[in-house]
Formats: structure tokens, C-alpha cells, sequence
């Protein structure tokens, strides 16, 4: 018999070869009677699976109570009461006995199909128009819904009531990645969820959703307890929360950018802005103050110069010293802090560029691109008409202030809402920009930048 | 280190006695030199108590030389603590302190906010701890109610919500309404709320949780926040959700203000606070000093085995600290801005057990929290409280950092 299947088998796959496929009827000719390999109608003995909830009007209608459906061993031998969880075991189980013919038969009429329903009453499946085909369906629908979670994930420690969801997940606990739209892969499933809710990247994505939906595997489902739509949220855009919900889940895939790593760009502008600053600001403290107890003006004011040459960590920004005796000497006006100030930033600007050739060039470069008038937050800051009167505390402020107006903020989110395709971070790695976010895109760049080197100030302040 | 006589404008009598007992303690002794920031600031500190100002000159002389906000642990905690005992000796404190804070006002943007929390929370537990113990005492306290209120005065930005909204949206089929009222001071730029009230929106309308969010500004202190401030409405759960948030309360105002927290009448009361005292010691420097210095140096030194050695995040939260040593070390209250004198767990919980008593955390949220702390660097672990305190220890390297504790009515 075997062989013989074997030779038939060896029959097609030359036909197959030779032709590139086969056709039906060749298939049915080579093997006749026998159950065909390869056959592109489905035999009439198949199953017919309805959808789920949506039962055979003709099935027997099944209530069993929860003791019922939760007893493990519904189905008994009735030769030597051994119970089993499934009638498949029980028949093979019962085999074993060697039975004589007759009662080796199972009865004759066909079992009527049967359908359940969830014993609990408020439950959806509790009425029998919704009453689920299988057996063990219902008994991990009631666990799931109705029942105690006592399976625990010591890694996440998320709970559930079924055996198998908890082994699955346990499978794939901590293994799973998470990719948001912005391209940033998590293994936490915490900061995942948090970076999501903060993401530029955050959209309404319909299209993508469906797409995501269909290929959704069946473990996600179960860990998700979404198995039907639920009834309509807030905006009446059921379907939508439901879809965009799963969308969190399923890192769409299609993005293909780089894990974020703003460090190294970023790595070295910082340390050129508050030394300098730093002496600077000393130095206004010093003149600002009209009650200095305990430490004397001149003592001090050649202590926080000397500090610049000898600073052991900058070593470039040996131009930009303080006047020690200006400082002093010239107590109540701040026009000597303001006439050193441009030496400190040229040497910034030097500085800037020795440091980190790639990263600041890189910035600067990208701000060419986009047409900012000063790629140097400082510089652009100090072109600021501030009025010569104003106190030094104002000068100051004005300095070191951000260039972006908060409504620029608001603007500029909406945009990265809407495009999908715009990476606040494919920015620093060099992709092209796209022209209409033009203006805003540098504020927020400006922004970006500043910030960076601006808290420095709160370390002198 | 470069001793120039000449450089030297008035030197003191005693000079070369002193400079010369301090370079001892440096380079005699081998365990003084891995400690040699702690040294130089107390001596510095017993100096200004003492009022000797020429032995301070010096010290601080030294410490400038030494110090540096780029260096390594030690060099930053001198430089930090240089500038507080500065503004302490010069009495340049409250000067200080304001600059900082419109400087913050300004400079902080939502990206630079963003960047520097999220990354901190990926590096250490330090804030995350205080938000999963929180969430997990108030989803269980909200368990079954329909229409939810949290009144959140907070440090974290609302980074604690986007799991509470997850959490909310897949526990049951009947999401609740939730309503987040955040209180933000002075310092926590107006623009940056309103930045995240938009992102926060925006994701409850992606978890699918019905959603409001609220922003109580315009306080120039906590202790101006009033009951009618809060717009609480009929038939909503509240719990009030602390986070670094009671030691903002100017000391005097502490008990009245936990007393105006429990006119709310929250299901629950989650209260997350460092653990270290600032406060018992108010009046006496030197121990306020000590106390000061023992924790952030533990901080500085947590800080950086958590990021890499070039971050800028960690750079950015060192800078913050600034602020808050200056305020404790050199300031005597303000008219404006917050306190930041920090209680410990314990005396915490002397002032909460006037209107409310304590409720244990769940085995589900301890579950939770070894879990969240498994996915950290070894040194974390968590300890329970014990004697007339409640709550949770998050401890490093076996010294408690972070105390969280819930409350009921």
C-alpha cells in the first residue's frame, strides 16, 4: 500500500518537473481513489468552520454549569471510570480494553453537532445565538473572561487564566521587540509604551492598521484580549481605536531606519558652551552682588580667571580669558562683560570645530541645507537686539534664549503628526528634508541644538 | 597642582599652616584622595560656620582648582557643592536660585525635557520604581469605578501615564473616563505642558480611553494650591498622586497642605519622596551640610554607573541638582519657587497619618516592581518598611535612594 503511494507520488513530481505543474485531472488519474497530494478543490468531507459566536442553527445547544465546564476530566471510561479531557483520548484509551465489536462501535447516529454557551450571564456567549462550536473554546473563553488569573510571567509578571496563554507567552516574554514608527527598537515593553506616547512619530494610521490586522499572528491575539471589536469608544470610530490600539503592537515593519543614537552627535557640543559661560556668569555674580562679607572682590575675581588657562578640561578655550581687572574694577556697568563675550564665542566657534569634526560639521553642514542664518545657537542669540541699557541679568537672558516661540512647537507637531515619513532623527543622520516644513524644521532643529548647550547655564547660575 | 606664591594678592597669616594641612590630607593618606572632594567641602563648610574667612578663601580656592562639572564623580560633586558653599558665603543664595529658575523657565523645551527623562528612565529605576508601585495601588483602588480623577503633582512630566492609560485600556471591556489633573509650577515651563497635555491626548485617543487633561498653573508656590482649584465633579473616584512633589511644600505649610489633600477625598493618596533629610537639620549648616553631601553623592555616583560615560542626559540631571543644593545649602526659604527640602520616609509618614493611614502594596505590584527592577544593572533591590514607617525602600547599592508609600482615607 505504501509503496504503491510512493510510486504515484514519484509519477507527479516527474510530471511536475517536466512541466512545470500538473493539472487536475492528471492528478486525479494518477492516483485514483486515493486522497490526492496536490488537489486544488477541497474534498467534500472538510469541515465547514462557521465564524466564531455565529452557530449551526441546527446544533444542539449545550449549558453546562461552571463546575461543569471546568472539571478536567469530563469524559469517563465507563469499563473502569478513568476520565479523560478529551473523548479522543477516551477512545483510545477504551481500546485498550478489547472490546467485542458491537460495543467498539460508537453510537449509531451521528453526533448531533453541539454548541456551548458561557455560563456566565452577563457574558455575550451566555446567549445561544452566540454560542462557540468548541468545547475547549468555551472553557478557555470562560477561564480568559470570567475567570481567576493564576498563571503568572515572572519576567513582566502578566497574569493569565489559561495554562497555554501563560506557556506561550512565557515563550516569547522578553524575546519580543518593539519598533516604533520612528524607528526605535525596544525589549521593554514599559518604555516602549512610554516613548510611544511621547513619539513625534505618534499618527492616526489607518491603512497601515488593516494591513498590520491581517497579518497578525494568534499568540498576539490571545495576549491581547480584543478577540471581537469592541463597542463603540469615545469618537464612535470603533473599528479605528481598535485597529490603531493593535497598531502598537505590531511595529509595522515597513520602517526600516536606523535605532536612534542621538548621543554621539550630540557628544561634544556641550562642553563647549559653559566654561566660558560659566566664568562669565561667576563674573557677574560678582559685580551684581553689593555684599560680598566674608571673600573680597579682588581676591576672588583673580581666583575665577585663573580658572579659564588652567582648566584641564577644555584646553582649547585658552583665548577667551576674562579680564581679571576689568571685571573688578568696573563693578556697576556691564559693558567689560560684554566687550569679552565675543572673543569667548569665537573661540567657541573654534573650539566647536576642533572638537568633534564630524558631528558639528555634520550640523552645521544640515543647517547650511535648510538656510538657517546662524548654525550657532550663541551667535544667532547675541545678534539680538537687546537694548544697551538693560540690566545684565537681561543681556544675559537674552543670550541664552531659545530662538523658537512656543507656537512654533505647536506648529511643527501637527506637521510630524501627519507625515509619517518625516524622521525628526533621519535629520541628524543626513537624509534630505522635505522643503514645505522648511522654516519650521530649522526651529526645531535650533531648538534642538540649543537646548543642548543652554541648561549648561543652570550648572553656574 | 600649581602653587604660585605670587598669585597670591593678601596672604593670609596662617596660609601655608593651612594649604599645608589640606595638601596632607591629600596626598598622605590614601584613602583621603579617593574622597577628597568630601574632605576639602567639609572643611570648606566648618569654615563658613566658623566664620574663618581666610581658611575659606583658601579651600575655596583649592576646590575651584579641583573641581569640574565634566571630571569624574568627584570632581562634580566638588563643583556643584563649590558653588552652593560660594552662594552660601557670599550670601548670593537667593540670587542664585532665581536665575536658575528663569533660566529653566526658558531654556527647557519639550524635545530637551523629553530626552533627558526618557533616557533616565531607561538608565535607572530611580523614577520608574515610584511609578509602577504608584499605578498599581491606583488602578487597585479605581478597580470597578467608571469615572476616575487623578490630581497629579508631580516631577516626572507625566511620564508615569501612558502605562496607567495602557493598563486602563486592556484590563476590562469597560474602559473608564479618566480625567488628569497636573499641577506645574514655576520652572516647569508653561509651553512644555502644553506640549505634553497634546501627546497625552493624543495617546489616550490611541489606547481608545475616553480622556481630559488639565493643566493648574500660574502657583508660584504649592503651597497656593486650593481645593476649588481641582473642579471636582460629582461622582468621580480621585486619587492624588505625589511624586517629588510634598517637598515642594514650604515646611511650615506640610501638614496643612496634606490636611487640604484629604478634603479631596481620594480613594487613594500615592506619595513617592527621596529619601533624605533637609529638614530636621534647618537651622544647623554643618549637619544639613553632611546630610546634603551624603546624598548626592550617592546620586552623582548612581548616575554615573547608569548612562554611558558622554552622556548628555546625565549631564542635563547633574545640572538640576544645582538648583536644589543651592536652595538647601544657601537659600532660607524663597518668596518664589519651591522648597526642596526633602523629608525622609519616616517623617513622611507621621505627617500622612494625620488624615490618612497607610495601605500596603499589593503582592501583584511587588511582583511588579522586582520584575521592573530585573531589567535594570545590578545594584537595585527593593526593601520593605519597617517599624513606624510604611511603604517601599528602592535601595542602591543597599542605601535607600527612593521611598514609596499609598494612603487611604
Amino acid at each position: 500500500m505504501l509503496s504503491l503511494r510512493r510510486e504515484k507520488l514519484a509519477t507527479c513530481l516527474k510530471e511536475i518537473r517536466r512541466k512545470g505543474r500538473m493539472s487536475g485531472e492528471a492528478i486525479s488519474k494518477a492516483f485514483g481513489s486515493m486522497q490526492p497530494c496536490l488537489d486544488s478543490n477541497p474534498p467534500a468531507a472538510k469541515k465547514k468552520r462557521n465564524l466564531p459566536g455565529t452557530p449551526d442553527p441546527e446544533a444542539e445547544v449545550i449549558a453546562l454549569s461552571p463546575k461543569t465546564l471546568l472539571a478536567t476530566n469530563r469524559f469517563v471510561c465507563e469499563i473502569c471510570g478513568k476520565g479523560f479531557q478529551r473523548d479522543q483520548n477516551l477512545q483510545l484509551h477504551r481500546r485498550g480494553h478489547n472490546l467485542p465489536w458491537k460495543l467498539r462501535q460508537r453510537s449509531s447516529k451521528e453526533p448531533r453537532k453541539r454548541v456551548y454557551v458561557c455560563p456566565e450571564p452577563t457574558c455575550i456567549h451566555h446567549n445561544p445565538a452566540r454560542a462557540l462550536g468548541d468545547l475547549t473554546g468555551i472553557k478557555k473563553h470562560f477561564c480568559r473572561k470570567h475567570g481567576e488569573k493564576k498563571w503568572k510571567c515572572d519576567k513582566c509578571s502578566k497574569r493569565y487564566a489559561v495554562q497555554s496563554d501563560w506557556k506561550a507567552h512565557s515563550k516569547t516574554c522578553g524575546t519580543r521587540e518593539y519598533r516604533c514608527d520612528c524607528g526605535t527598537l525596544f525589549s521593554r515593553r514599559d518604555s516602549f509604551i512610554t516613548h510611544r506616547a511621547f513619539c513625534d512619530a505618534l499618527a492616526q494610521e489607518t491603512a497601515r492598521v488593516t494591513a498590520a490586522f491581517n497579518n497578525v499572528e494568534s499568540n498576539m491575539l490571545q495576549q491581547f484580549p480584543m478577540s471581537h471589536i469592541k463597542p463603540s469608544v469615545v469618537h464612535g470610530e470603533a473599528d479605528q481605536e481598535v485597529k490603531q490600539r493593535l497598531a502598537l503592537w505590531m511595529g509595522h515593519g515597513s520602517r526600516t531606519n536606523d535605532p536612534l543614537d542621538n548621543n554621539t552627535v550630540f557628544g561634544d557640543m556641550h562642553q563647549v558652551g559653559p566654561v566660558s559661560a560659566a566664568a562669565t556668569l561667576y563674573g557677574d555674580l560678582l559685580n551684581s552682588s553689593s555684599n560680598l562679607h566674608q571673600l573680597d572682590q579682588s581676591q576672588l575675581s583673580w581666583v575665577y580667571s585663573e580658572k579659564l588657562p588652567s582648566s584641564s578640561n577644555m584646553g582649547a578655550i585658552t583665548s577667551a580669558s576674562l579680564p581679571a581687572t576689568s571685571t573688578v574694577t568696573e563693578a556697576e556697568t556691564s559693558q567689560p562683560l560684554l566687550g569679552s563675550l565675543p572673543a569667548l564665542f569665537s573661540s567657541q566657534q573654534r573650539h566647536l570645530i576642533a572638537v568633534s569634526d564630524t558631528s558639528a560639521t555634520a550640523l552645521l553642514q544640515k543647517a547650511a541645507q535648510i538656510g538657517v542664518t546662524s548654525s550657532i545657537p550663541f551667535t544667532g542669540s547675541f545678534e539680538s537686539p537687546k537694548g544697551q541699557n538693560a540690566n545684565v541679568r537681561d543681556r544675559f537672558d537674552g543670550l541664552f534664549s531659545s530662538r523658537s516661540q512656543p507656537s512654533n512647537l505647536e506648529n511643527i507637531v501637527p506637521n510630524f503628526a501627519v507625515s509619517n515619513t518625516f524622521d525628526v532623527y533621519a535629520a541628524r543622520h543626513g537624509s534630505p528634508r522635505r522643503d514645505d516644513i522648511g522654516g519650521e524644521t530649522r526651529d526645531f532643529l535650533g531648538v534642538g541644538v540649543h537646548t543642548l548647550s543652554q541648561p549648561s547655564i543652570n550648572g553656574w547660575i | 597642582m600649581m602653587l604660585s606664591t605670587d598669585n597670591m594678592h593678601n596672604p593670609h597669616p596662617h596660609y601655608h599652616q593651612i594649604f599645608a594641612g589640606c595638601l596632607e590630607l591629600e596626598l598622605d593618606d590614601p584613602n583621603a584622595t579617593e574622597r577628597w572632594a568630601a574632605e576639602l567641602l567639609r572643611e570648606c563648610a566648618t569654615a563658613i560656620s566658623e566664620n574663618d574667612s581666610g581658611k575659606l578663601h583658601h579651600l575655596l580656592w583649592m576646590l575651584n582648582e579641583l573641581a569640574s562639572p565634566y571630571g569624574d564623580c568627584e570632581q562634580k560633586v566638588a563643583s556643584y557643592f563649590l558653588q552652593a558653599l560660594f552662594c552660601k558665603a557670599t550670601e548670593l543664595g537667593e540670587h542664585c536660585y532665581k536665575t536658575s529658575l528663569a533660566v529653566a523657565e526658558r531654556c527647557h523645551s519639550f524635545e530637551s525635557t523629553r530626552k533627558v527623562i526618557l533616557k533616565f528612565q531607561e538608565a535607572s529605576p530611580w523614577t520608574t520604581f515610584g511609578h509602577v508601585a504608584s499605578n498599581g495601588a491606583i488602578l487597585e483602588a479605581f478597580e470597578g469605578e467608571a469615572k476616575l480623577h487623578i490630581i497629579d503633582i508631580s516631577n516626572t512630566y507625566c511620564t508615569q501615564w501612558p502605562t496607567l492609560l495602557e493598563a486602563l485600556a486592556t484590563r476590562n471591556d469597560d474602559t473608564p473616563h479618566l480625567r488628569l489633573t497636573v499641577v506645574a509650577t514655576v520652572g516647569m515651563g508653561g509651553s512644555v505642558m502644553d506640549e505634553i497635555g497634546m501627546r497625552m491626548e493624543k495617546f489616550a485617543r490611541l489606547m481608545g480611553v475616553p480622556f481630559q487633561f488639565h493643566v493648574i498653573r500660574n502657583l508660584t508656590r504649592l503651597d497656593e494650591l486650593k481645593y476649588e482649584e481641582f473642579g471636582l465633579r460629582e461622582g468621580e473616584a480621585v486619587a492624588v498622586n505625589c511624586v517629588g512633589a510634598l517637598r515642594r511644600v514650604s515646611v511650615e505649610e506640610r501638614d496643612a497642605f496634606v490636611g487640604m489633600l484629604s478634603r479631596l477625598r481620594p480613594r487613594v493618596v500615592t506619595v513617592v519622596e527621596e529619601e533624605a533629610d533637609f529638614t530636621s537639620c534647618k537651622g544647623e549648616f554643618v549637619s544639613c551640610f553632611e546630610e546634603c553631601l551624603r546624598f548626592y553623592t550617592m546620586y552623582f555616583e548612581m548616575l554615573e554607573e547608569s548612562f554611558a560615560p558622554t552622556s548628555n542626559e546625565r549631564l542635563a540631571l547633574e545640572r538640576e541638582c544645582s538648583k536644589s543644593i543651592v536652595s538647601v545649602l544657601a537659600c532660607d526659604g524663597h518668596d518664589s519657587g519651591d522648597c526642596e527640602r526633602r523629608e525622609k520616609g519616616r517623617q513622611w509618614c507621621e505627617r500622612l497619618m494625620e488624615s490618612f493611614s497607610p495601605s500596603t502594596f499589593s503582592d501583584d505590584v511587588v511582583d511588579d516592581l522586582n520584575a521592573l527592577l530585573r531589567r535594570y544593572r545590578a545594584g537595585w533591590s527593593l526593601v520593605p518598611a519597617e517599624g513606624d514607617a510604611s511603604g517601599l525602600y528602592l535601595t542602591w547599592k543597599q542605601e535607600p535612594a527612593v521611598w514609596a508609600c499609598a494612603w487611604k482615607p
